[in-house]
C-alpha cells in the first residue's frame, strides 16, 4: 500500500521541472566557492577542508533550507488546489501514508542533492589541483547533512500542510535558516531543526569534531522527525476535510 | 488608479501579507543587532558605517526572498480564483499590473523604512559616535528601495505569467544566492546581475587587517552609473513584463 502511495507521489511530480532547481543550486557555490578559494589561497591553507568551507558557506545556512521549502510547498500544491483534499482524505489510504510518502520523496531529493554536492566538491578539488588525499570524512559530512536536510523536510512539510499559501512556508524556511545560524553560533545548534543541516555538514569547522556528540545529533533528528510525523497525522485526521 | 490600488488592498484583507514581511524584517534586524552591545570604542566610532556595510549584505540574503513572497502572495489570488479573465472585462490589464506593483511596493518600502528606524534607534541607544548621518541614510533608503522594487517587479512578472509559483520562488532564491556570492568577487561582475545591485550601490567599504583583526570602514562615492543602469533595467522589465502580461491568455 505504501509503495503505491509513493508511486502516486511520483506520478504527481511527473514532468515537473522541480529537480532542475536542485541540480542548479549546488552548481553556484561549487563554481563561485572554488573561484573564491583560488583567490584567497593565501589565507585558506587547509586544502580540501578550506575548499569545503567555501562550498558550504551560505548554501546550507540560507539557500538549501529555502529551496527545500519550495520543494515541500510544491509537494502539497496539488492537494491545496480545487478541493482536492476531499479526494485525498476519502482515498482508501491511511493518512499517515500521505505524509510519509511526501516525506520520502522529499528525502530522496535531499539525498540526491547532497550526493551531487559531494560530486561537485570532488570535481572542483581535482580542477584546483589539490594534492592531498580526499578527506575521509566526506561521506560522513554528506550523510549527516542529509539527515539534517530530512528534518527540515519534515518541518517544512508540516508548514506546507497547514498553510495553504505556496510562498509563506518558503519565507519561514529562510527565517529558520537565518535563526539556525544564530542558534549555531550560540551553541544550541543541535536543538534547532534548521541548524542540523549545517551542523551535520560541518560547514564552519570541517576538520574538528561536531559541536555535539553523534548520538545527540541522531537522537534530536529522530525526535524532530517523530514530532513532525505525529503532528501531520493528527492534523490530517481532523482538519483538512473541514478546511477545504 | 486609486480605486484599483484600493481593490488590491481589499483582496489581501485578512491574508496577512504584512505578517511574513514583519517576520522576515524582524529576524534580519535582530541578526544585524547581534553583538552591537559589545562594541569597543573603535567600533563605536564607526558604528553608523558598520550598519551601512552590514545591511546591504543581509539585504541580498533576505530581500529577494521577501520580494518573491510578497509578489507571489499578491498574484496567487488571481490564479487560485481564476479571476484574471473576469477582471480583464472590467479594467485594463495594464492597470491591474500597475496596481499590484504599487501594492507590493508599499510593503517593500515599509520594510526599508523599518530598517532605517532600527538603525537610528540602535545607534542612539548604544551610543555611536556622532549624530546619525542623515544624508547617507537617505541614500541607503533610496538605493535599497530601488533594488527591492526592481526585484519585486521581476518577481511579479514571473508570478503573473506562470500559474505555478514554484518557478517565481526558485528564480528568487537562486538569484539571491548568486547575488550574495557575486558580492565577494573582485571584478565588477555584480553590475551584470540584478541581484548584485545591493552590493553595487553600497555606500561603505571595508578594509580588514588580517594581522590585527581590526576592520576599518570608509565611505565610498555614490555609484550613479550603477543607479542609472538599475533604472534602465527597471524600465525594461516594466515595459516587457507588462506587455507580456497583457498579451497572455488570461
Amino acid at each position: 500500500m505504501f509503495l503505491r502511495t509513493l508511486q502516486a507521489e511520483r506520478m504527481k511530480l511527473h514532468h515537473s521541472p522541480v529537480w532542475l532547481a536542485f541540480l542548479l543550486l549546488p552548481v553556484l557555490p561549487a563554481v563561485m566557492g572554488t573561484f573564491n578559494y583560488l583567490q584567497n589561497i593565501g589565507i585558506l591553507q587547509d586544502q580540501w577542508y578550506s575548499l569545503w568551507t567555501q562550498h558550504t558557506l551560505f548554501t546550507c545556512y540560507f539557500f538549501l533550507p529555502a529551496i527545500i521549502g519550495v520543494y515541500c510547498s510544491y509537494l502539497f500544491r496539488l492537494e491545496h488546489l480545487n478541493h482536492n483534499w476531499n479526494a485525498v482524505i476519502t482515498a482508501p489510504v491511511p493518512v499517515s501514508y500521505v505524509y510519509l510518502a511526501k516525506l520520502t520523496s522529499a528525502s530522496v531529493m535531499v539525498l540526491l542533492t547532497l550526493a551531487w554536492i559531494g560530486i561537485l566538491f570532488l570535481i572542483s578539488g581535482q580542477l584546483c589541483g589539490l594534492n592531498t588525499p580526499i578527506p575521509p570524512e566526506l561521506p560522513k559530512w554528506l550523510l549527516f547533512g542529509a539527515v539534517g536536510g530530512m528534518v527540515i523536510c519534515a518541518v517544512q512539510l508540516c508548514l506546507s500542510l497547514v498553510i495553504r499559501s505556496f510562498a509563506v512556508p518558503v519565507g519561514i524556511a529562510l527565517i529558520g535558516g537565518v535563526s539556525g545560524l544564530a542558534a549555531l553560533a550560540k551553541g544550541y545548534g543541535v536543538w534547532f531543526p534548521y541548524s542540523l543541516l549545517s551542523l551535520g555538514m560541518r560547514a564552519n569547522q570541517p576538520g574538528g569534531t561536531m559541536q555535539c556528540s553523534t548520538e545527540q545529533f541522531v537522537l534530536n533528528a529522530l525526535f524532530y522527525l517523530a514530532v513532525c510525523i505525529t503532528f501531520a497525522v493528527v492534523w490530517l485526521s481532523f482538519r483538512p476535510g473541514n478546511s477545504s | 488608479m486609486i480605486k484599483a490600488l484600493a481593490m488590491e488592498f481589499q483582496k489581501i484583507r485578512r491574508r496577512k501579507v504584512w505578517a511574513i514581511v514583519a517576520a522576515l524584517i524582524s529576524v534580519q534586524i535582530l541578526l544585524a543587532l547581534w553583538g552591537v552591545d559589545r562594541m569597543d570604542a573603535h567600533e563605536l566610532s564607526q558604528g553608523w558605517m558598520h550598519f551601512l556595510y552590514q545591511f546591504p549584505i543581509l539585504n541580498s540574503i533576505m530581500m529577494p526572498v521577501m520580494a518573491a513572497v510578497v509578489a507571489s502572495r499578491l498574484c496567487d489570488i488571481e490564479h487560485k480564483g481564476q479571476t484574471l479573465k473576469l477582471l480583464n472585462t472590467v479594467m485594463p490589464a495594464g492597470r491591474l499590473f500597475a496596481a499590484k506593483f504599487l501594492c507590493g511596493a508599499l510593503y517593500m518600502l515599509a520594510a526599508a523604512l523599518l530598517q532605517i528606524i532600527a538603525i537610528v534607534m540602535a545607534g542612539l541607544v548604544v551610543g555611536f559616535e556622532g549624530s546619525p548621518p542623515l544624508d547617507k541614510l537617505l541614500y541607503y533608503l533610496l538605493f535599497t528601495t530601488a533594488v527591492n522594487l526592481t526585484i519585486l517587479l521581476l518577481q511579479q512578472v514571473l508570478s503573473l505569467l506562470f500559474r505555478n509559483q514554484m518557478i517565481a520562488l526558485t528564480v528568487g532564491i537562486i538569484g539571491s544566492f548568486a547575488g550574495l556570492f557575486i558580492m565577494f568577487f573582485p571584478q565588477n561582475l555584480e553590475r551584470f546581475f540584478l541581484w548584485g545591485y545591493y552590493g553595487v550601490l553600497m555606500l561603505v567599504g571595508m578594509d580588514w587587517d588580517r594581522a590585527t583583526r581590526i576592520s576599518d570602514f570608509y565611505y565610498m562615492p555614490v555609484d550613479w552609473t550603477g543607479f542609472s543602469i538599475l533604472a534602465v533595467m527597471f524600465c525594461m522589465i516594466y515595459i516587457i513584463g507588462r506587455s507580456l502580461f497583457i498579451r497572455k491568455e488570461m
